[in-house]
């Protein structure tokens, strides 16, 4: 079984991130590392396969400057091998351009099931991996909390506010793993000498097809006009109580809609 | 030359670093004081299945064939966690003098199936109630022991379980291993944990400084509070770099005699425990009296600190034999 998974490699969210002035987005120039949003699904997928008995698993990134800093934490982790997309073409690209690269760099693997995380951990837009199973013409799963493949289905326990739904679909197909739903591994020391030689296919668009005028700025269907600060934190309101305190705490709940 | 460390050390020490914040956070550390055998529950098998307690065995013997500069900012993160566990005691001394000598007790140490301690020079063991082997300095020689007689000592530090060794009743001579190095590795890693102590403890000052207000302001905005702080950061700072200088010399006694070695190593231990002992004082000082409190977490560093820049020769000790290895 080949599970291919997509990783997102951020900038550290223990250093404060910055906004790039002329781009108007994240700052991506520091050494980028695994999104921990990520680290759920490269686990859940050694776990499949170690289960199968047999099969590998494929990592495929889109990075800017060649950075494979996170695909190594992965590496380290028991996956096989990557792909690194690497474009100066890709700076600014959105969500569906993302996905379209994504796309292109996974139909390459011909995998029997994709992971992905239901969002990253820098961008929240939480739309990837429907939009590159919609492009691979895969059946999408989101949300699962546990995976088990049984011959050529895949029988998924979907999170929901209530609980889980069984969901079963045919593979190959696209599942997006909720967060914390297993326990990632450390990297072993043997796993870290390990992963620094183990194969990372560096690709441009050029190698997986993609018009470089689709993506990008270019191709982008958005443009940030404009950044600024978030607004200070206003004080919030302060009730004397004069008997009806608990009048007003369940008002505002009320308000709030969560009464 | 590279004076730095690698892409792949720097993994070695973020993973510990994540596994140490996952398995041995304050509580933990707080706990070991008075819990049974003054260990963190689960990390020992953690750090065997990583890899942690190989580090100084060769691939031969079914370690992972690195060396000290491999193993010492990893020490380093332990005395910023604030291990309880022998760490040092084991995986940097015991696992490659049982190598070393070719013991039959080492295959059982690297998978962390055992816990190994030692008593150099006469000093007290750490964790010798809870270790399966301990290894003595003996003149020369290094003798590894299963069974032996004891007495507890009081740390001001409770989660370093002291005992004396009094007498050996099932040993055997390290044949092949060197008591000299042995000293050397215990001062190597005992400077790389005073370092982790001092970082440690600068963060936590750092940190409280800036939610601490007095007169309207945080009093980390004081120039006196910083100036303390900055002096701290200066001295880490300086130490750091002799530590890493010491670990490659460790690791290259191919490079220099033994006496250039012990020259670096106490270099790297004077400086590293007048750094954690200025990090102790000026951490308490900017605290004020929470920082006296016991339930407050200060004093698990504070405390470590205190016993690990007197562990394996103090810092006037350290500086005495840099001034015997130069010859003044």
């Amino acid at each position: 079984m080949k599970v291919v998974v997509c990783v997102k490699q951020i900038p550290d969210p223990a250093d404060p991130g910055a906004l790039d002035p002329e781009s108007k987005t994240l700052k991506r120039d520091t050494k980028l590392i695994l999104d921990e949003s990520d680290s759920y699904g490269v686990e859940m997928a050694l776990q499949l396969v170690d289960t199968a008995g047999e099969g590998s698993v494929h990592l495929v990134s889109m990075a800017p400057n060649n950075e494979v800093g996170g695909l190594r934490t992965a590496l380290a982790m028991g996956a096989e091998s990557a792909t690194l997309v690497s474009d100066d073409a890709l700076k600014g690209t959105d969500a569906l351009g993302t996905a379209k690269v994504l796309a292109a760099a996974i139909a390459r693997s011909e995998p029997d099931l994709v992971l992905a995380a239901t969002e990253s951990s820098d961008g929240y837009t939480g739309t990837v991996p429907e939009m590159v199973a919609e492009l691979m013409g895969l059946p999408s799963v989101t949300f699962a909390k546990s995976i088990a493949i049984e011959g050529g289905t895949a029988k998924v326990q979907r999170q929901t506010e209530a609980g889980y739904d069984d969901v079963e679909c045919p593979l190959p197909a696209l599942v997006s793993v909720t967060a914390g739903v297993v326990e990632p591994r450390y990297p072993s020391f043997k796993g870290i000498m390990a992963a620094k030689s183990k194969p990372v296919d560096e690709v441009t668009c050029g190698d997986l097809g993609i018009d470089a005028g689709s993506v990008g700025w270019a191709g982008g269907g958005q443009e940030i006009v404009s950044i600024a600060d978030a607004p200070a934190r206003e004080a919030g309101e302060v009730i004397e109580d004069e008997g009806d305190a608990h009048e007003r705490i369940v008002s505002f709940l009320e308000e709030l809609k969560v009464l | 030359m590279q004076f730095t460390f690698t892409d792949e050390q720097d993994m070695f020490r973020d993973t510990v670093r994540e596994l140490f914040a996952d398995l041995c956070p304050p509580e933990a550390v707080r706990a070991s004081w008075d819990n049974d055998d003054g260990r963190v529950p689960g990390l020992w098998s953690a750090l065997g299945d990583m890899g942690v307690l190989s580090v100084l065995a060769p691939e031969s013997a079914g370690g992972l064939g690195m060396d000290e500069v491999d193993l010492v900012r990893i020490l380093e993160e332990a005395g910023y966690a604030g291990v309880p566990d022998p760490l040092m005691e084991h995986a940097a001394i015991a696992v490659p003098a049982l190598a070393e000598a070719g013991s039959p007790h080492l295959a059982a140490a690297l998978t962390g199936e055992t816990t190994c301690t030692v008593a150099l020079r006469g000093g007290a063991a750490v964790g010798a109630a809870g270790a399966d082997l301990v290894l003595v300095e003996q003149g020369d020689a290094l003798l590894a022991a299963t069974a032996w007689r004891m007495t507890p000592r009081t740390s001001i530090d409770q989660s370093r379980r002291l005992a004396t060794i009094l007498e050996l009743d099932e040993r055997e001579e390290l044949v092949g291993a060197d008591a000299a190095l042995a000293f050397d590795r215990a001062a190597l890693g005992t400077a790389a944990q005073c370092v982790g102590v001092a970082r440690r403890l600068l963060d936590a000052t750092v940190e409280y400084v800036g939610e601490r207000h007095q007169f309207g302001k945080p009093v980390g905005s004081y120039q006196a509070v910083k100036h303390h702080l900055a002096n701290v950061r200066l001295a880490v700072e300086f130490a750091a770099p002799l530590v890493y200088r010491a670990a490659w010399s460790v690791a290259h006694p191919e490079s220099h005699d033994a006496v250039t070695r012990g020259r670096d190593v106490s270099m790297a231990k004077a400086m590293a425990a007048d750094a954690v002992d200025l990090a102790c004082r000026q951490a308490l000082q900017c605290h004020g009296a929470i920082g006296y409190t016991f339930e407050y977490d200060l004093q698990l560093w504070l405390k470590r600190g205190w016993a690990l820049a007197a562990a394996h020769g103090d810092s006037r000790s350290h500086r005495d034999r840099v001034a015997d290895a130069l010859g003044i």
